[in-house]
């Protein structure tokens, strides 16, 4: 017995290829996948109820994954690809460690800013390595020159944050405190890291244990299998779906990022996906060269591939659960060297934008060839909002918001006002925000007519107006204030996001889309509106009951109801059918047909008018330079382990 | 002190339960329901106790009630027509929400938002502002709202809230809107944020106050119908009202906050079945209480524990829910139960059970009623552990047609209709498990320290495999679910809690102004109880302080004692760090910051004695009503079928088995056996223990 157990210990770290052959009936399947959706809530939950952060506790700007031996995602909410971690670790991985790191470049973009920190940890049971739990949740600073670490200015990684390459956080379940101590050293609010960090570490034992408890149920062997199972499921499903929604013939869809924060701007994103056979193609040639400034995103393949997944899911079969094992039928190319994969050490913090922008592209080009599942464009960024300095009592304070805009209008549905594109983020509720940082919130609502008309409305954007008690600086990252959501199958592109600055001498200063050190003081105003979303279908055949609704709701002025839906109201909001009919008839014969997508005007019109229409200087045209690529830093082996070795021997 | 009813209106039965304080006596009596007007049920069951225990009907001194009154109007959207009152700028507050969208990613592409229960069109804003100390920054424009109060007045508001910005840390402008309210409408009820939720997150404490507006017209129109009815039937008794936090409340009360009703339902199982379980020597108890549509579970030491937070799905969406922040029993509700209906989507051949359910009408298909979706209900029939006659021989169910559906199931992943049926069943305990989970490994307890109370209508057919799964011994299955309600209904004490957002670190504050400050509740709470009818030694007052590190998110409510707190606040500290670290495994050297205060104020009832059977032979072969056949595990076995009425304490009955009730069927499993104990309640434990 003795002898067999030191074996097991010995086993292979690859459990999955030395599994016994075991058939799996389709019950013990779903019984198994029930068990990972629950444990993946366990994740969350204790996550939500330790961490500290507004970010994660109040926004949930959190993601857990349960994985397979292998490191591929059997359940979570968004992913990533574990074994471009652990794969390149230069150290064994053994039973109660916990790899910590927060360098895109060192785990291949399984995260993708510095501000994501991410744990990873294997889960044994009974010596035999059964799978991987992990989980990064955003960190409200992880130091460098600005407070929440996100710089606009930032021409390199260097610039930007503390670097943390991969290490063992735990060792055989031993805190590494030396190397916490000169992280924690090395940010802002110290303790609001180390119990954010704490929290998904818990996270991830919760979410290893259950595993654990499923390999005691049901036999390792048999849970294995089970997991395999699943992943075939998927593949099968995703086979079928792929071969009925992707075309053999490609299609092409290309979008803007608007600015880079240093002044240069527009930058293009292009995706052209074809099927050959089972397999589906996502080719981003076309897209712009890196940014010298901090918009590059360095997009891990996986991960795109599960966003693709995700995508084809919810619109054409939810529920389908999801997971990687169909990642074989998805063949992706980046070039390299483009905003999308860029060399080392370009900078990244500021990728939200890039990220946000490769939603719309997948979704247009996606439904380019089947229009009825389109959606308007939605994913116009995720606005930041940073507000820090020093309070009456003379204590250090970081205030950190992400902000929501209009959701687009959807092939069955209006798009919501002021709701996350985001998986489950919540707002920041005015009353926490006023208990905690020197300010207060005048206003939080959806903005009148800012959302792209339609047969189904596309959502608004909202309004937040802060109102600054101390002085500070603030810092605002955003998009879409040049570029349009655009709106589909006929319905109109939506309004653009803008922010302003109104002094307490009563003085307007508009404010750029992407900006750290902006100046302020007690009584200044800032006034953060963001995009709304595109519409869904020709306005003009919206019921006319929706769009009095909308009237009295005051999210659709009178005035957009007669020119953009042709229905005309009344003082007292009573539709006149006879005049909207003849309306509409108007309109209709002066506009002539639907178009598929409504971007607005060309781009050099935008960019000519932009100072008159946006109060903001145009950017420039990107320069993009010959990149010479810095060699990313290696990891060595351990010495502690090395040191440790010698001494058992 | 005389006589004291305890009514549960359930979906199919009423149940009463007569108790006499002196004697300790207790009858029963089991009526159909009256969905149009409950009223006719009630009396009928009123008659029918009161003739089994010889009395007249006005000998009743005290009737307790729980109800399902307000989350109906909810559930089916039926509720008043709401006017909502907020600070300028904020009048999208409900329209708006926390922005959540569900996941996973792109989750917002299938979410549907039901409209706010006060619709923006009759929301308005008041030119006022709070800061968050409590500090007026701009004074209350009082023509402006008069105006607009009229407004909403004319426009036919049935119900009126005022929900401001920072209310929480001073009443003051929404109590000057209430009055002017008064004024100008008198008649139209009105509900002051604070009054319901005096803390702080905006939403939280609008959509709070608006559900209590919202339901307060249905939850009054139904008990002041219920009150008269029995005053014209001549009964002089009191009528209370179970609260969703256990407690017991006049129907005054009720009126008021009709939001601490939301709950009623489940609390008085949770209350009764723990009263139950600490009976029988089980105080640390998780609950499992199976319906048709949904599933209750909790989780309970000794006494019931207690939420503050309860997520209410609405009518027209199962991905939103309301997050509702009142007291109430912590259950934890799943979509799922043996109306749920199982499906195959195409494109993964996987086996799903809900969130759709067959309901009521046309029900699962082997009630025979024209539906034809399989249900975790047809899955038992098909498996033998329902046999074909229900209800007493009342109802008849057909076996062939709860075949034909489960074999759709089957035929669609290539499975018998047998092993799709195990399937359906396997699934649907796999679901409860993982909700059993969350309130117990989640919270830091070990499921195998908790025994399983197993009831309402699918409960007990469930409950032995849950334990199995769980290792939570024994599963104990009391007698007849809807008596259980009842039981709890008069087993439970009055109960109200008064809590105020206090929000300071500990060195921001001293021990002399949080014991000022929770003093002051525990006023409150004395003065609500005499309010009651509770006086002098019957009243307990109970004090916690819901504490955490700085800028956590969510706090833990810590015992305090006022007296020992004067003296300085670390006790209170090193027993959160305690509590934070039994749950999270891990501390912080940040500063504990107390965020909201609480007085409990508990007022005792003279507790129920349940009468006490000796427990003679262990052979139940008496109650043995025949024999089945029964599917477990891939094979047929023949199973004795008990009447549990025949069975008697001390009986100890073999698994595979089935124990037929009128309202309720217990499934005991090969390797199982079932105790009877002297309270008739059956324990459940494998056959070795």
């Amino acid at each position: 017995m003795a002898k067999a157990m030191k074996k097991a210990k010995k086993a292979p770290k690859s459990a999955a290829k030395s599994s016994k052959k075991v058939k799996i009936d389709p019950i013990t399947m779903d019984v198994i996948e029930n068990a990972l959706k629950n444990a993946r809530f366990e994740m969350d939950a204790t996550l939500f109820r330790t961490s500290v952060s507004p970010s994660i506790r109040e926004q949930h700007d959190e993601f857990p994954i349960i994985a397979d031996p292998e490191g591929r995602m059997l359940v979570g909410q968004f992913g990533s690809w574990l074994g471009d971690l652990y794969k390149h670790f230069p150290d064994p991985i053994d039973d109660g460690d916990v790899i910590f790191t927060n360098d895109p470049y060192m785990c291949g973009g399984t995260i993708s800013h510095l501000n994501d920190w991410l744990i990873q940890m294997p889960i044994h049971y009974k010596g035999r390595l059964v799978g991987w739990t992990s989980m990064f949740g955003h960190q409200n600073d992880t130091g460098g020159p600005v407070p929440s670490s996100l710089p606009t200015d930032a021409t390199t990684i260097f610039g930007e944050a503390l670097r943390i390459p991969p290490f063992k956080l735990y060792e055989g379940g031993i805190l590494n405190d030396v190397a916490l101590n000169i992280i924690l050293a090395n940010v802002r609010q110290p303790e609001m890291n180390r119990a954010d960090l704490m929290a998904l570490v818990a996270a991830c034992r919760t979410g290893a244990q259950r595993i654990r408890d499923l390999c005691r149920r049901f036999g390792t062997d048999t849970y294995l299998a089970g997991t395999q199972a699943l992943m075939q499921r998927t593949y099968n499903a995703m086979k079928s779906l792929i071969s009925q929604v992707i075309p053999e013939e490609p299609q092409d869809f290309e979008d803007y990022v608007d600015d880079d924060g240093r002044g240069f701007g527009p930058y293009k994103v292009k995706v052209t996906i074809w099927r050959k056979g089972d397999k589906a193609y996502f080719d981003y040639t076309g897209t712009d060269p890196q940014s010298e400034g901090p918009i590059n995103y360095y997009l891990n393949e996986h991960l795109l591939k599960m966003f693709i997944g995700v995508y084809l899911i919810m619109t054409h079969d939810p529920w389908i659960l999801f997971n990687d094992g169909f990642y074989p039928l998805v063949d992706i190319h980046i070039p390299e060297g483009t905003l999308l994969k860029p060399h080392h050490p370009a900078a990244l913090s500021c990728r939200t934008h890039l990220l946000g922008r490769q939603f719309d592209i997948l979704g247009g080009a996606l439904c380019k060839k089947a229009p009825q599942f389109l959606t308007g464009a939605g994913w116009g960024s995720s606005p930041h909002m940073i507000y820090s300095g020093y309070d009456a009592d003379g204590k250090w304070f970081n205030a950190f918001e992400i902000g929501f805009g209009g959701i687009p209008a959807r092939p069955f549905a209006d798009g919501m006002d002021g709701h996350a594109m985001w998986p489950l983020f919540t707002n920041q509720p005015a009353e926490l925000m006023e208990t905690y940082y020197p300010m207060r919130v005048e206003a939080y609502t959806s903005v009148i007519d800012s959302g792209g008309a339609g047969y189904h409305r596309g959502g608004n954007g909202l309004l937040k107006v802060y109102h600054f008690l101390a002085e500070g600086e603030v810092s605002i990252h955003d998009d879409r204030w040049l570029t349009y959501q655009w709106g589909v199958n006929g319905g109109s592109k939506a309004m653009r996001g803008k922010k302003w600055l109104k002094k307490v001498d009563g003085s307007i200063e508009y404010v750029a889309s992407k900006c750290d050190h902006v100046k302020v003081f007690p009584g200044d105003e800032l006034f953060y509106q963001t995009w709304g979303a595109g519409g869904y279908g020709d306005p003009l055949t919206r019921e006319t009951a929706r769009v009095q609704k909308d009237v009295r709701f005051r999210l659709v002025s009178p005035e957009k109801a007669r020119d953009e839906y042709g229905v005309v109201l009344d003082a007292k909001f009573v539709v006149d059918e006879e005049a909207t009919k003849k309306l509409r008839a108007d309109i209709a014969s002066k506009r002539g047909p639907a178009k598929p997508f409504d971007m607005g005007p060309p781009l050099a019109e935008i960019l000519k008018n932009c100072k008159a229409e946006t109060g903001l200087e145009p950017p420039k045209p990107p320069v993009f330079k010959q990149i010479v690529k810095m060699p990313i830093y290696k990891s060595k082996p351990s010495m502690s382990k090395l040191v440790l070795k010698k001494r058992v021997a | 002190m005389g006589y004291r009813l305890g009514i549960d209106v359930g979906g199919t039965f009423t149940d009463l339960l007569l108790f006499h304080e002196e004697t300790g006596r207790i009858w029963r009596a089991k009526t159909p329901s009256t969905p149009a007007d409950q009223s006719i049920g009630v009396l009928a069951g009123i008659n029918q106790v009161c003739e089994r225990a010889g009395i007249s009907r006005d000998a009743i001194d005290s009737i307790i009630h729980g109800t399902t009154v307000g989350t109906n109007a909810v559930l089916e959207g039926k509720g008043g027509r709401v006017g909502l009152i907020t600070t300028i700028g904020f009048e999208q507050i409900l329209h708006l929400a926390r922005g959540q969208t569900p996941g996973p990613l792109a989750g917002w592409m299938i979410m549907m938002k039901p409209d706010p229960r006060a619709s923006l069109e009759d929301t308005v804003e008041a030119h006022e502002r709070m800061d968050a100390r409590g500090r007026t920054v701009r004074d209350l424009d009082e023509a402006d709202i008069r105006a607009k109060i009229q407004g909403l007045a004319e426009r036919g508001v049935e119900s009126l809230t005022i929900s401001l910005i920072n209310s929480f840390a001073n009443p003051a402008h929404e109590y000057r809107i209430r009055d002017i309210a008064k004024e100008v409408a008198p008649r139209l009820p009105v509900t002051c944020s604070y009054d319901v939720l005096p803390q702080f997150r905006e939403y939280e404490r609008a959509e709070t106050a608006v559900l209590n507006s919202y339901i307060r017209p249905n939850v009054s129109r139904y008990l002041h119908n219920l009150e008269s009815k029995l005053k014209s039937a001549k009964l002089k008794a009191i009528l209370n009202v179970l609260r969703s936090d256990g407690g017991l409340m006049s129907v005054a009360a009720a009126e008021d906050k009709p939001v601490n009703l939301l709950m009623s339902g489940p609390s008085g199982g949770v209350t009764g079945a723990l009263f139950i379980a600490n009976k029988c020597g089980f105080p640390n108890v998780m609950t499992f209480d199976m319906g048709g549509t949904s599933t209750d579970v909790s989780l309970n030491q000794g006494e019931a524990s207690i939420g503050r937070e309860t997520n209410i799905a609405t009518f027209a969406s199962q991905n939103t829910v309301l997050p509702i922040k009142v007291a109430s029993v912590d259950v934890r509700t799943i979509g799922a139960g043996g109306g749920s209906i199982a499906h195959v989507p195409a494109l993964t051949k996987a086996l799903r059970i809900g969130p759709m359910s067959a309901g009521a009408d046309p029900g699962p298909a082997c009630y025979g009623k024209g539906g034809t979706a399989p249900t975790v209900t047809d899955a038992n029939v098909v498996l033998g552990h329902l046999p074909p006659q229900l209800l007493g021989g009342k109802m008849k169910l057909d076996i062939e047609k709860a075949e034909a559906a489960v074999r759709t199931v089957g035929d669609a992943i290539g499975l018998d209709v047998y092993e799709a049926a195990q399937g359906i069943i396997k699934i649907v305990n796999e679901s409860m498990c993982g909700a059993l989970r969350l309130v117990s490994v989640e919270r830091g307890h070990d499921p195998r320290d908790f025994a399983l109370v197993a009831f309402g209508g699918a409960g007990p057919l469930h409950g032995n495999a849950l334990g199995a799964i769980m290792g939570s011994w024994p599963v104990i299955v009391p007698p007849a679910p809807g008596v259980l309600c009842a039981l709890g209904d008069v087993s439970s004490e009055y109960r109200n809690e008064f809590t105020r957002t206090f929000t300071f670190t500990v060195d921001k504050t001293t021990p002399e102004d949080v014991v000022e400050a929770i003093s002051e509740l525990g006023k409150k709470a004395s003065l609500w109880l005499t309010s009651e009818g509770i006086t002098g030694k019957a009243q307990h007052i109970r004090y916690e302080a819901d504490v955490r590190y700085y800028r956590q998110g969510y706090e833990l409510p810590i015992v305090v004692n006022p007296e020992k707190l004067l003296k300085g606040f670390s006790p209170l500290v090193n027993e959160f760090h305690r509590t934070h670290q039994r749950l999270y495994q891990f501390n912080m050297d940040v500063e504990v910051e107390i965020v909201n205060l609480r007085a409990i104020g508990i007022g005792k009832t003279k507790r129920i004695k349940l009468a006490r059977k000796k427990k003679g032979k262990p052979d139940p072969k008496s109650a043995v009503s025949g024999s089945h056949k029964v599917y477990f595990d891939g094979s047929w076995l023949e199973t004795k079928v008990y009447d549990r009425a025949k069975l008697s304490p001390g009986h100890v009955v073999k698994g595979p088995a089935i124990v037929l009730e009128e309202d309720s069927t217990t499934l005991i499993h090969p390797k199982h056996k079932g105790v009877v104990d002297e309270y008739a309640n059956i324990l459940i434990y494998p056959a070795g223990k």
